[in-house]
């Protein structure tokens, strides 16, 4: 165990170093253009596609969305920013038939992340697929299984392994001036207020709404729901756990030697916002306003709170990560960069401010981008790559369980099954709607 | 007054007098109704300029506030009456007040969702006044036309129940325009006009999801026309049969085309937010020909102004990395910009009027040589999306919250 987290560090952290180093040179001969195709052209997937395009690895050759307007505008886009002028699908499957991509960027809702990047490595290309890595724990196992059979690289959205400030505390944290941790808090806060039903209209035209749910139950259209607001309605996503959380849960993971929790707890629920409806007029989002989710490690102990109102007034962080350790307490946040507050008197607070590639929208994606670019050039692991990934990504995902069947679920990481709860075990998986199958894992 | 500025000034009221075709000479001192959202000729410009440079030293005097409901409307004035709209608990408010005094003369309600969609939500459009009327459109799709005088409810339409109309994803948003008998709303791909006086459907366009802009009147080859916004296109139909006359392509992510197009002669400038920017477009015989295209002027709600040959207007999607920009309209050119963050403007004469999205009033000399602040001023909190109101030597500004707040620049120093 011990040898084997010394060599991912050290892996890591010369990665990190390569990815820094990577720049055009302008006397080498042109480095390969990548066919590369997008799945899901909303406002992430088309934040991921300018990275690529900025990065001048990529020849953008598909585009695939089954909303009309969005792939209009992202070809648009794309073929004012580099020339490139991608065909459009409204299926993924016909993309890749066609399109043969040899890169594929999957930037759809999380309940159709598993079947196109599955499709997309056994099809010969490497994938870069959004956090988390799916909607249920055996379709991410299926996506680590499917990348490793076909030998592709598979790179999750998860940049906060990349951003500087987040390896500068990582750095921090791993030279033991927080000394031994024993537990983590991990936490995000909104201002929010009760949620009133909106009623149901027709989808956006040009939006094929039987295929925006695909393998998900058929639900009415709701305004709600999009854009970008699936990540609250549970049959498409996992919530602010699933989609903040994961983010955070990650960090841990990357810290820790240990591979998972052997037991999760979580409750919540929607005091602030009030009930959710879903009849056939109105609809209101069904994701929890209000959550705590535990997840017992063999050496610490890591929570995880939402709430959607109140803020966070009575603290300095609004978001982040505690690591409590015997010499102190290392925040690592978001606009606010890392901070350290140590115990004892005299030790001077650290501080590390934030450095992002993109200000406006706050993220480090451009070096995760060319650190997977880089990955499929030197064929090795990029530094989210999917085993990783997975193991982070479920986290929220049997939170979200235990939050369901409400109570703790012990969990047995090494065979991923839930130990002695045949109801939550169920839960690993769903039934998709036909013609879907659920990937094998 | 300084006078050694009365001869400019006089010039510039003059030019525009004369672009607005105006034949009366109502002088420096001209004050003048805001019947409708932009204003009498439909650009965002007031002819008041003697009252602006008046708070010059300190922040203007405050005459009143008064609590409208949750939303984004701007004000109307007509004959002493202020138009205006908010949410409350479930209803949309249409509010008369007394434009001098703030107090209610009269209030009409109806049933409406928050549609609280990544934002506050609440009212959009600002109600239309004319003559003893006034019209109303709901992001939900009901039209009222109500009494000026007295609220009271003389038709009353359903659009997307009743019609089938399409909801765009924020609701419609478009205030409305009346033209001769008809009343013409952003509803549908391009347009929908209704009898003024009946509510009865005249023409309606194809089914389509309509942009957020408000219905702009424009004269093309002499005749009457009026350009709707799409979630795709800027379209200028004969708002007598609802014909479109030219269309131009213009493609924006989640359909939000809200900036009006600016017309000027057979040239006509489209601009949005989320990336995707500005151009300029020579509309001919055989469809549009792009002059240029940039995309360092991405208005995102709030409609630039067309100021002597500039365009001045807000850059950026609604947040602090929002920028003030002066734009040369022949080449697209960005000239200067000021960092202020988000927000909307109006002008009078050769004056901004910028309100930030925090709340702060500044004002500006429209020259597109630099950005030159003539005064600044904190009038509001909480989050201002909504274009300011000059009218009558009053400046009405609201926040989301429905905070309105009413300067009076006749009292200055």
């Amino acid at each position: 165990m011990k040898t084997h987290r010394r060599r991912f560090l050290k892996t890591a952290a010369s990665l990190g170093a390569g990815a820094w180093a990577w720049r055009p040179s302008w006397g080498a001969p042109p480095a390969e253009k990548f066919r590369t195709a997008l799945i899901g052209c909303g406002w992430w997937g088309m934040n991921i596609l300018r990275d690529a395009v900025a990065a001048g690895r990529s020849k953008v050759v598909g585009l695939c969305d089954v909303y009309g307007q969005a792939l209009e505008v992202s070809a648009d886009e794309v073929n004012d920013l580099c020339g490139d002028q991608p065909r459009k699908y409204r299926d993924y499957r016909e993309l890749l038939a066609k399109e043969k991509p040899q890169v594929v960027i999957i930037a759809t809702p999380d309940h159709w992340h598993a079947l196109p990047a599955i499709a997309a490595v056994e099809a010969g290309a490497h994938v870069f697929v959004e956090k988390p890595t799916s909607h249920t724990v055996q379709e991410s196992r299926a996506m680590l299984n499917a990348s490793k059979a076909a030998g592709r690289v598979m790179q999750v959205g998860l940049h906060r392994r990349i951003g500087p400030h987040h390896r500068e505390a990582m750095d921090f944290l791993r030279s033991g001036k927080v000394g031994k941790i024993g537990m983590v808090r991990l936490f995000v806060a909104g201002r929010g207020g009760a949620e009133t039903p909106v009623a149901h209209a027709k989808p956006p035209l040009g939006m094929d709404w039987d295929a925006w749910c695909g393998p998900a139950p058929m639900r009415p259209f709701n305004p709600r729901m999009h854009p970008g607001g699936w990540r609250n309605f549970l049959d498409y996503a996992n919530g602010t756990l699933g989609d903040w959380g994961v983010h955070w849960l990650d960090q841990v993971m990357w810290w820790t030697d240990e591979k998972h929790p052997r037991r999760i707890y979580s409750t919540g629920g929607r005091p602030v916002s009030g009930p959710a409806v879903a009849n056939d007029k109105e609809a209101t989002s069904d994701a929890p306003d209000t959550q705590v989710a535990v997840f017992e490690f063999e050496s610490f102990t890591a929570t995880w709170e939402h709430r959607r109102y109140a803020d966070n007034p009575t603290e300095r962080h609004g978001v982040g990560a505690y690591f409590y350790g015997t010499r102190g307490v290392l925040h690592i946040g978001w606009r606010d960069g890392w901070t350290f507050y140590p115990v004892e008197k005299g030790v001077p607070q650290a501080h590390g401010a934030p450095r992002f590639d993109n200000e406006k929208d706050g993220h480090n994606n451009p070096p995760l981008w060319r650190d997977f670019i880089d990955a499929i050039d030197t064929k090795r692991k990029p530094v989210a790559d999917i085993e990783a990934a997975h193991r982070s990504s479920i986290l929220p995902m049997l939170g979200m369980i235990s939050y369901k069947v409400g109570r703790s679920i012990q969990w047995d990481g090494v065979k991923e099954q839930i130990v002695g709860d045949p109801a939550a075990n169920a839960l690993l998986r769903r039934d998709y709607r036909a013609p879907w199958q659920y990937p094998k894992s | 007054m300084n006078l050694r500025r009365t001869p400019h000034l006089l010039l510039r009221c003059l030019r525009t007098w004369m672009a607005a075709g105006a034949a009366t000479l109502a002088g420096l001192f001209a004050a003048e109704d805001w019947p409708h959202y932009l204003g009498p000729r439909h650009d965002g410009v007031s002819i008041e300029t003697n009252r602006v440079d008046r708070w010059a030293g300190a922040a203007p005097a405050v005459s009143w506030r008064a609590q409208v409901g949750l939303g984004f409307s701007a004000v109307s004035i007509a004959q002493g009456r202020l138009l205006t709209a908010g949410h409350r608990a479930g209803r949309d408010i249409v509010w008369c007040l007394d434009a001098a005094t703030g107090k209610p003369v009269w209030q009409r309600d109806y049933p409406a969702e928050l549609g609280d969609k990544f934002y506050d939500g609440g009212t959009g459009a600002t109600p239309t006044v004319e003559g003893d009327r006034v019209y109303v459109l709901s992001r939900w799709g009901d039209v009222l036309c109500l009494g000026a005088a007295d609220g009271k409810v003389h038709w009353q339409r359903q659009l997307a129940k009743q019609e089938d109309a399409r909801v765009p994803g924020w609701g419609w948003n478009g205030s409305p325009l009346v033209l001769g008998r008809l009343l013409l709303l952003n509803v549908g791909a391009a347009g929908w006009a209704l009898d003024k006086a009946t509510g009865k459907t005249v023409w309606k366009s194809a089914d389509g999801e309509a942009g957020y802009s408000t219905p702009q009147p424009i004269t093309w080859h002499g005749q009457p026309r009026v350009v709707f916004s799409s979630e795709n296109a800027y379209t200028a139909v004969n708002p007598q049969t609802g014909a479109a006359v030219w269309s131009i392509r213009w493609l924006t992510r989640y359909g939000v085309n809200a900036a009006r197009a600016l017309v000027r002669g057979d040239e006509v400038f489209v601009s949005s937010g989320y990336s995707k920017g500005a151009a300029l477009f020579r509309v001919g015989e055989g469809g549009a020909e792009e002059v240029w295209r940039q995309r360092q002027f991405r208005n995102q709600f709030s409609s630039a102004l067309l100021l002597d040959g500039h365009l001045y207007g807000v850059d950026g999607d609604n947040d602090a990395r929002a920028k003030l920009k002066c734009v040369d309209w022949k080449t697209g050119e960005v000239q200067w910009e000021a960092e202020l963050g988000f927000g909307s403007l109006t002008a009078a004469g050769d004056r901004l009027i910028v309100l930030t999205a925090a709340g702060e009033l500044v004002m500006a000399a429209a020259a597109p040589k630099s950005f030159q602040p003539v005064a600044r001023a904190k009038v509001l909190e909480g989050r201002c999306w909504t274009m300011p109101v000059l009218s009558q030597g009053r400046l009405y500004c609201r926040n989301a919250a429905g905070e309105l707040v009413c300067l009076d620049l006749r009292r200055g120093q």
